[in-house]
């Protein structure tokens, strides 16, 4: 999958704006939005904020969990523990990227932010690349991988099922009773 | 011409009652799906035919709108964001079908009466006429020049099947009990495991392929 | 060796890698053909011989030239569908015209193939979704956002955008146009996207 194409699914979620205009509701095929008033806080889809706020129509609020003490906590989990701890946001990465590129202006303490996620995102990527490498040395058929995210599956989703099969393929060979080929 | 309320022919009761937001969730889903599963899954046409209506209504709507207005570019984005969708839920059909295309027709005309079709009457006239060209094209540049007993090639056995023991990614929608895995290798025996609502899971594809066509599972 | 020449085919789409076009090797084809017919003949020389003489040391090279045979054959069919592919990439990279240099290393076949290519896809392409039709070789790529910047790099006349307004794509003018409708431009090489 294309990363811009999980990006596009990030951009799907819900954020606070707060707009500084007016306008009544929107009846979006996808459901309804606002009505938009000035100062007053609205949910909107990300690629919405994030065009609102590239006509300085809106400020975004940050979701939550983007905030350096949360983040830090997330971090000191995900290095203790063995497995992927759970996340705030499935899209955690994308969002950061987005928020932080498109309305740094709006969010607190951006750079640590971004330190902080980043070092999130590597630590959960080592142990996935640990564990796709014990899945294939052990030659399972099944692994449970809760909290993992989109993207992070990405990162390793070529590479990992790639594998899986030509091993698949170099197996099923061995097998007697195979036609021959010219 | 059927509207989202409509949407019916063989599917489930609820999704009569579908409203346009529920449409473009069910439209992200298929594409998911699509994406991901290595063979071809069974056509969406009254769903794709239901979003098409839906863009279009919108886009006419559109037509009377001054331009400059906000509202309209909003809704500008949307339709473009639900076009993409469709257009690549609808690509990576078009991928299949010609990637595995003596198969998917094979598969179609071993179809029983009654049971769902995998194309889209659309998709099996492509499908049709990809072969009869391709079948012409070997013909004329090389195989009628061959001797007499070579001149013919077995598609379904030149062209690669989809291989449906790849492994997939899964979140899990509707928990399953129950699930049989079977051994990667002779040392190994099978085992079974339970699929929990919103877990994910990495398995391969044919011991689930019945879930993702029930709905129960989402590839991912 | 025989089958030697048609493996050199194989050899020669895979040193060009993926997506690229070769000019199609009729005389390599030719020369296989010729293999090819020189060993069924062999073949119906000495089946006959091992039929009215009795000659069953005859079948292991007969068995072997067979082999050789269907191994042509399969080499043959692979390069010609390899080169399909090719070209039926090139419909959804380049649209339905394809650039001279392409076309010059294409053979007839392969013409008349691409010509009939474009014809099922336009025709299925027209029937989605009812009468209203929609052309799937755009929207390549998540729409990031409603407008982009683009520089035009060479005259292509007038150009149609939705609302109706025509503009001019002139040489160096630069325009603010919906992304959509400028992608397959931006892959033909007459626009790039100003990214500022």
């Amino acid at each position: 999958m294309d990363p811009a194409e999980v990006e596009f699914l990030a951009e799907k979620e819900m954020v606070k704006i707060i707009p500084n205009f007016s306008l009544d509701k929107i009846y979006l095929i996808g459901g309804d939005l606002g009505p938009f008033n000035p100062g007053l806080p609205v949910e909107v889809p990300v690629w919405l904020a994030l065009n609102l706020k590239q006509r300085q129509k809106c400020r975004i609020v940050p979701p939550e969990w983007m905030d350096t003490d949360k983040l830090e906590d997330i971090r000191e989990q995900e290095r203790k523990l063995d497995t992927f701890t759970p996340i705030p946001s499935l899209y955690y990465m994308e969002l950061t990227k987005l928020l932080l590129n498109h309305a740094a202006d709006n969010i607190p303490k951006a750079d640590e932010i971004r330190t902080l996620v980043k070092d999130i995102w590597d630590t959960r990527v080592a142990k996935l690349r640990l564990s796709a490498d014990s899945f294939i040395s052990q030659q399972e058929a099944h692994a449970q991988l809760d909290n993992l995210t989109l993207m992070e599956i990405n990162t390793t989703r070529s590479f990992l099922l790639d594998s899986l099969n030509y091993m698949y393929k170099l197996r099923s060979n061995l097998q007697p009773g195979r036609s021959q080929d010219y | 011409m059927a509207d989202a309320s409509e949407l019916s022919g063989g599917e489930e009761s609820q999704e009569e009652l579908m409203t346009p937001a529920e449409l473009i969730a069910k439209l992200e889903e298929a594409w998911l799906n699509e994406k991901f599963s290595p063979e071809l899954l069974e056509n969406k046409s009254e769903l794709v035919e239901c979003v098409m209506e839906q863009i279009t209504h919108m886009e006419e709507n559109l037509q009377r709108v001054k331009k400059g207005d906000v509202k309209a570019s909003v809704h500008r984005m949307e339709i473009d964001r639900i076009r993409f969708v469709l257009s690549s839920y609808l690509r990576s059909r078009l991928q299949k079908i010609e990637k595995f295309f003596p198969h998917v027709l094979e598969k179609e005309k071993s179809r029983a009466d009654g049971d769902p079709s995998f194309l889209s009457p659309e998709e099996f006239a492509f499908a049709k006429e990809y072969l009869a060209n391709t079948e012409v094209y070997l013909r004329n540049v090389a195989l009628k020049h061959m001797p007499p007993n070579l001149q013919s090639i077995d598609m379904l056995k030149a062209v690669p099947e989809p291989c449906l023991d790849s492994f997939v990614f899964l979140r899990v929608k509707e928990r399953q009990e129950n699930i049989l895995v079977e051994p990667e290798t002779d040392e190994q025996r099978e085992y079974v495991v339970d699929l929990d609502e919103g877990s994910q899971h990495l398995m391969r594809y044919r011991t689930i392929a019945p879930l993702v066509a029930s709905g129960a599972v989402q590839l991912i | 060796m025989f089958c030697e020449k048609s493996v050199e085919l194989i050899r020669e789409l895979h040193r060009m890698g993926d997506g690229q076009l070769p000019a199609f090797n009729e005389d390599g084809i030719r020369q296989v053909l010729e293999e090819m017919k020189a060993l069924y003949e062999q073949n119906q020389t000495d089946v006959n011989e091992a039929k009215t003489e009795g000659k069953s040391e005859l079948i292991p090279s007969i068995k072997f030239r067979h082999s050789c045979l269907l191994r042509n054959q399969r080499c043959i069919a692979a390069y010609l569908y390899d080169r399909l592919l090719r070209i039926r990439a090139l419909r959804w990279e380049y649209g339905s015209v394809l650039p001279t240099t392409i076309r010059f290393h294409m053979c007839a076949e392969e013409m008349e193939w691409f010509n009939q290519y474009k014809k099922s896809l336009a025709t299925y392409m027209r029937s989605i979704g009812g009468e209203e039709g929609l052309d799937i070789t755009q929207d390549m790529k998540p729409p990031k956002s409603l407008y982009i910047e683009v520089r035009c790099l060479k005259d292509h006349g007038e150009f149609e955008i939705d609302d109706g307004t025509v503009i001019l794509l002139k040489k160096n003018s630069q325009h603010f146009l919906p992304r959509w409708k400028c992608e397959q431009l931006i892959r033909q090489g007459v626009l790039e996207h100003v990214i500022s």
